[in-house]
């Protein structure tokens, strides 16, 4: 096995998917969102969303709290602490088999 | 493939999509406003409004805001948290500006009231351009936020008080008149940013002026 396969193994595809990449990196620059905003920003549609989402809780990857906001439910995502390791350590499986590949 | 500039930017796409509504334009203009009209009342009845009306309508104006934010912002766009990073800038760049803001009137008092042999030449300097001084001042102030707050157009703020008071200050045009322009030009801008802000972002159904799920 190449090195370069050898890289390509560690890559969490649970992240790996361009729509969980999409959210895992919208909710790694905030401390937290709830969904509309996640909705607005990354232009999926809301049973899309729900769906990643879903896969991304069961992992332990994504929080989802349920709050009252002026008296008005919201429900709120952030990263859990695993789901930030997992994507930091995702960016450096990528980058690690980025930076193998040959010219 | 993630990068660290992609990610900046989507923060920063973030952070922009939530301030422009206009609002804190709105009460940047109200301040700007309730300085000049302070000093206009000055001028008319003697007494000193400048120092005070823009602490009594910040008082007012800065509660809107936050409800503003809560009924017309949030439910449009959803509800979001930043990181410490942007306010911890934020609150050095205040007190930066606080501590230089004393030093300088420190160091105007101290020369001001020890100057037995005529005033130094930086403050004669001071009060003889004094309109371009504030003027240069608010543009770099301007500047400063807009570079902390990731909002380009607090630059032109910025760069628009300075040309209107080294305008003003060739024109022989009364200060306060200079501060009300500024701060019904900020306040136009802020309105004509919220009514694009509402036609671009309706309300979700379902949505009734609060924060929608």
């Amino acid at each position: 096995m190449s090195p370069s396969d050898a890289g390509i193994q560690n890559i969490d595809r649970l992240i790996h998917e361009p729509s969980r990449l999409t959210i895992m990196m919208h909710l790694y620059v905030v401390e937290s969102a709830d969904f509309q905003f996640l909705q607005n920003q990354t232009g999926m549609t809301p049973g899309n969303l729900s769906s990643h989402l879903r896969k991304l809780e069961d992992a332990g990857y994504v929080e989802v709290t349920k709050e009252f906001l002026d008296r008005t439910p919201h429900t709120a995502l952030k990263l859990t602490r695993k789901g930030r390791e997992a994507f930091k350590e995702y960016r450096r499986n990528v980058k690690q088999f980025i930076d193998k590949l040959p010219e | 493939m993630t990068k660290q500039n992609t990610l900046r930017e989507i923060e920063k796409k973030a952070y922009m999509s939530y301030h422009q509504d206009g609002l804190i334009d709105i009460v940047i203009g109200v301040y700007a406003l309730s300085f000049g009209l302070g000093i206009a009342m000055d001028r008319i009845w003697g007494f000193s409004f400048g120092a005070i009306m823009p602490a009594i309508l910040i008082s007012i104006v800065l509660p809107i805001w936050i409800h503003a934010k809560r009924k017309i912002t949030m439910p449009r766009i959803g509800f979001v948290k930043f990181g410490a990073r942007g306010a911890n800038k934020l609150f050095a760049l205040l007190l930066g500006l606080s501590v230089a803001g004393l030093g300088f009137a420190l160091a105007f008092g101290f020369f001001m009231a020890t100057g037995q042999n005529g005033r130094p030449v930086w403050i004669e300097m001071l009060f003889q351009y004094g309109m371009i001084w504030i003027g240069l001042g608010a543009s770099v102030i301007g500047s400063l936020f807009a570079y902390t707050m990731g909002l380009k157009r607090l630059h032109g703020y910025g760069l628009l008080t300075l040309a209107l008071f080294v305008s003003g200050y060739f024109l022989s045009i009364p200060f306060e008149y200079f501060v009300l322009a500024i701060g019904s030009v900020i306040i136009a801008s802020g309105a004509a940013l919220l009514v694009r802000f509402i036609r671009k972002y309706p309300l979700p159904k379902g949505a009734q002026g609060n924060v929608a799920q």
